[in-house]
């Protein structure tokens, strides 16, 4: 692997590892924050933006404006998706951004509801 | 007759006497001299005798210093054979640690989004204690340490090496600073900052914090680790500094079964890139304080752009693409707003008011897309796009 046998190993993976920007928080569930769930600044955040790491800081300062994505958030941060998860956990435990959650999916239908429905309109016009 | 008698009586005492004195007086110097001679004889052999031993304790000397020295010159042989071995295997393996955390980096990019990603993080922080340990070896062996190509700010630097201990959460550093270490100066700090983090996490309570502050002092930059841990009495500290400056390496067989070599390992690298460590302190929760010296040449006053650490460039140019088209926030994100062309559509920043007349013909949709089909082309060909309508009238 070494080309010589004082070669110079060089670096290249970034030099702040993932798990110290989220200092070691666990991954909140998926639904919590889905890629289309908004998130804005709290009014007071900016305030208390300075005492945060600077991911975190960053992510408040792109929300500050308005309602943006959690995907977007993501995808102007260049932070894998769950670590921008994570850091919106600890943000929003601390009061500094307000979470708009979409509208949840329906639940899942009966099948058999629904096969009985089928059943009915087969009867009923043929199929 | 009876004087005469007594006189010849008195005479031959006395000749008796006188010859009884001489032969005494012969034999006593006879013995005398054979005295004399054996006591010259005697002294001769202890001369001799004397000589022999010197000759053999000189002997016995040389023999002693040739075996010192022989013994010594097999240690050194011996160290360096072990360092040699373990020169390879750590490069080896530093270099291995390296690649997989570059891999392990671009597999957690890669699963972002998937809950696997706790699991990756938890396999990296083991990793990146792992890569610590074989630098560590490597400047034990006197490999060269990983180098980084980039300029950080010291904020970072210290994170980096909060990565790389087991109890990272512990640490806490209260101040950032825009404060940035040359590029050659990065790896060996954070190498510095861990073992010492790493020495600070291992000799306090498991939940005591470890404080680290910034403080400039001169044309020196500080770098502050309180730990709220035992103290050093003063022989630890003096055995400390000793190893700490440098100027005492122990010998990798000297460091025991389970080796601690932080310090030594501290102490070649801050002799190597011109830093000074020092842990004689007492921390205000009265543990050690360990300040990690930074001369001027290590640093600069400059701040580092935060934004180019992002590997990802392409958003970064979409986003630059569509500057002039786009409504933007401060911050320079797409503003929401009524709904306009389809997003994919080609940006038609330049050519907008010429092609208006051409919705009212075809209808405002196909319109739309038509125009942006030709302003893709236009702009693929890089022509110029003030006369669409003349391309699209013949």
């Amino acid at each position: 692997m070494p080309d010589g046998p004082d070669h110079e190993l060089e670096l290249t993976s970034p030099l702040v590892p993932l798990f110290v920007i989220t200092n070691g928080r666990a991954l909140p569930p998926d639904h919590e924050y889905e890629h289309t769930t908004l998130v804005m600044a709290a009014q007071d955040a900016a305030a208390s933006a300075r005492t945060l790491s600077p991911e975190a800081g960053q992510v408040v300062a792109l929300v500050t404006e308005g309602f943006l994505s959690v995907a977007e958030v993501a995808g102007h941060t260049h932070l894998p998706l769950g670590i921008v998860r994570i850091l919106l956990a600890q943000l929003e435990e601390d009061n500094l951004i307000l979470v708009r959650r979409p509208i949840p999916r329906a639940e899942r239908v009966d099948r058999e509801l629904v096969s009985a429905v089928l059943e009915g309109l087969k009867n009923r016009f043929g199929a | 007759m009876k004087q005469d008698a007594l006189v010849w009586c008195m005479v031959a005492v006395t000749a008796i006497a006188v010859a009884a004195v001489v032969a005494l007086a012969a034999r006593n110097r006879a013995l005398g001299a054979k005295k004399q001679q054996s006591e010259a004889e005697l002294r001769r052999q202890l001369h001799t005798s004397d000589s022999h031993l010197h000759l053999s304790r000189a002997e016995l000397q040389r023999f002693r210093s040739e075996q010192d020295g022989t013994l010594r010159e097999a240690k050194e042989a011996a160290e360096e054979n072990t360092k040699a071995v373990l020169k390879g295997a750590a490069s080896f393996l530093q270099s291995l640690a390296a690649e997989q955390t570059t891999l392990l980096d671009g597999v957690q990019r890669k699963y972002g989004g998937h809950a696997v990603l706790s699991d990756l993080l938890e396999v990296n922080h083991a990793n990146a204690q792992m890569a610590r340990k074989a630098q560590g070896i490597a400047v034990m062996c006197g490999a060269p340490l990983g180098r980084r190509n980039r300029p950080a700010s010291v904020y970072d630097v210290v994170r980096s090496a909060q990565g790389q201990i087991r109890n990272f959460h512990r640490v806490s550093v209260m101040q950032q600073t825009a404060l940035a270490l040359k590029a050659s100066a990065v790896a060996p700090v954070a190498l510095a900052v861990a073992e010492l983090l790493d020495n600070a996490a291992s000799f306090s309570q498991q939940d005591a914090p470890i404080e680290v502050t910034f403080q400039r002092a001169q044309n020196n930059l500080c770098i502050v680790i309180d730990d709220a841990g035992v103290g050093m009495n003063d022989e630890d500290r003096q055995r400390a500094t000793e190893l700490l400056s440098g100027d005492v390496v122990p010998r990798l067989s000297q460091l025991g079964n389970q080796p601690k070599f932080g310090f030594p390992v501290i102490g070649l690298i801050a002799r190597q890139y011109g830093f000074r460590v020092d842990v004689t302190g007492v921390s205000r929760y009265g543990g050690v304080r360990a300040v990690v010296l930074l001369p001027e040449e290590l640093w600069t006053m400059e701040e580092t752009p935060p934004a180019q650490e992002a590997p990802v460039s392409s958003i970064l140019r979409a986003e630059g693409r569509s500057q002039s088209g786009t409504a933007r926030t401060t911050h320079g994100l797409p503003k929401r707003g009524a709904r306009q062309a389809p997003v994919a559509s080609v940006p038609g920043q330049v050519a907008t008011p010429p092609e208006t007349p051409a919705p009212e013909r075809t209808g405002r949709s196909s319109g739309r897309s038509l125009g942006a089909f030709q302003r893709g082309t236009l702009s693929g060909r890089n022509l110029d796009t003030t006369s669409p309508e003349g391309s699209e009238d013949a």
